[in-house]
């Protein structure tokens, strides 16, 4: 019962927070954009943008600490000016603001439903996140590998939908074939700790430790004999194996 | 009946460009939902059946029917029977 009131407790102190530093830190990054765009051009705005947002995640990341503690571990010493194709595991709502971790500019590949949530979809879809159910490969492909160009890294969670155990789902194919068309390095990123960080269902936050190792880039020479099939399950099991390892660890 | 060379070189296709295991490539085994290909893999899988078979496979109805490795073995048996026939 009382660890029940607890969890009560929790979640309403760390909703208030987000309500609050949502209402205050969206208003005052929108305004440092806008006010950006008046002296820079298109594309380092979108660059502030996109960091703006990782600041967001940030702070909505720091909210619920000491409760919920977030450990981002580099286990890559990967270049940082290169757009690398991230490849996660999917298992908590949360997983979108924990890439907040990562030192570049990046969008995410998502589905449907996030574009749909109120404000955060909104700047979602304006800082170029693509809905891979709304376009076709070819047009994927496309704007992928143009954010490629521009030196952007891109997230996947390849599962497509969150895993409500901690088993893997298996891998769509698609950061894959971009991989395979771009010849970018394609960097493993392992999510352990967040299943009860809501558990899938449910927006009720459970206290724990969430890790986020990212593991050495996979570079084009390594991958290109591969078809997109072989190297999705490749990476799947470098995933796997390393999940078990944190895991084990925890 | 199909020869079993051709149902041997398809087996090696799939060991070798998609590294799914020998044991799970049964004849009745489902391309999409037993082995887990999706509908942009066959793409690769046609190029690679091409390159081990020496075959230009074009007829996009038949590939768009193939559901199971038994399928498989069966299309490009008949492609193979088709190219003897014009051969001879």
């Amino acid at each position: 019962m009382l660890v029940r009131v607890k969890l009560y407790v929790l979640n309403l102190y760390f909703y208030t927070l987000f309500f609050l530093a949502s209402a205050l830190v969206i208003p005052v990054l929108t305004l440092f954009v806008a006010l950006s765009r008046l002296f820079l051009s298109q594309r380092d705005t979108m660059k502030r943008f996109r960091r703006a947002i990782s600041w967001y995640g940030t702070v909505i990341t720091s909210l619920p600490y000491p409760f919920i503690r977030l450990r981002y571990e580099d286990a890559g010493q990967s270049a940082p000016g290169e757009p690398y194709i991230f490849v996660c595991n999917h298992r908590s709502a949360s997983d979108a603001f924990l890439m907040c971790v990562l030192p570049h500019e990046v969008v995410q590949i998502v589905n449907v439903w996030p574009f749909k949530i109120p404000v955060l979809g909104l700047y979602a879809r304006f800082s170029g996140y693509l809905n891979i159910r709304m376009m076709s490969h070819e047009q994927f492909i496309q704007q992928a590998m143009k954010l490629l160009s521009e030196k952007v890294c891109i997230i996947f969670f390849p599962e497509g939908t969150r895993s409500a155990k901690r088993t893997m789902g298996s891998f769509h194919g698609a950061a894959f074939r971009l991989a395979l068309e771009s010849k970018a390095s394609v960097v493993p990123l392992c999510i352990s700790g967040n299943e009860h960080i809501p558990p899938k269902g449910s927006l009720l936050l459970r206290p724990g430790t969430i890790r986020v190792r990212r593991l050495q880039a996979i570079a084009w020479e390594e991958y290109k004999d591969l078809t997109a099939f072989a190297f999705k399950n490749r990476v799947w099991h470098l995933i796997d194996r390393e999940l078990a390892i944190m895991e084990n660890e925890a | 009946m199909i020869d079993q060379e051709i149902i041997s070189k398809i087996n090696k296709v799939f060991e070798e460009s998609f590294e799914i295991e020998k044991e799970r490539l049964k004849p009745e085994a489902h391309i999409f939902t037993d082995l887990g290909l999706d509908s942009l893999d066959i793409v690769d899988l046609v190029v690679a059946l091409q390159n081990s078979f020496g075959v230009k496979i074009r007829n996009e109805e038949k590939v768009r029917d193939i559901r199971t490795l038994q399928d498989i073995y069966q299309f490009i048996a008949s492609l193979k029977n088709d190219e003897n026939k014009k051969s001879s």
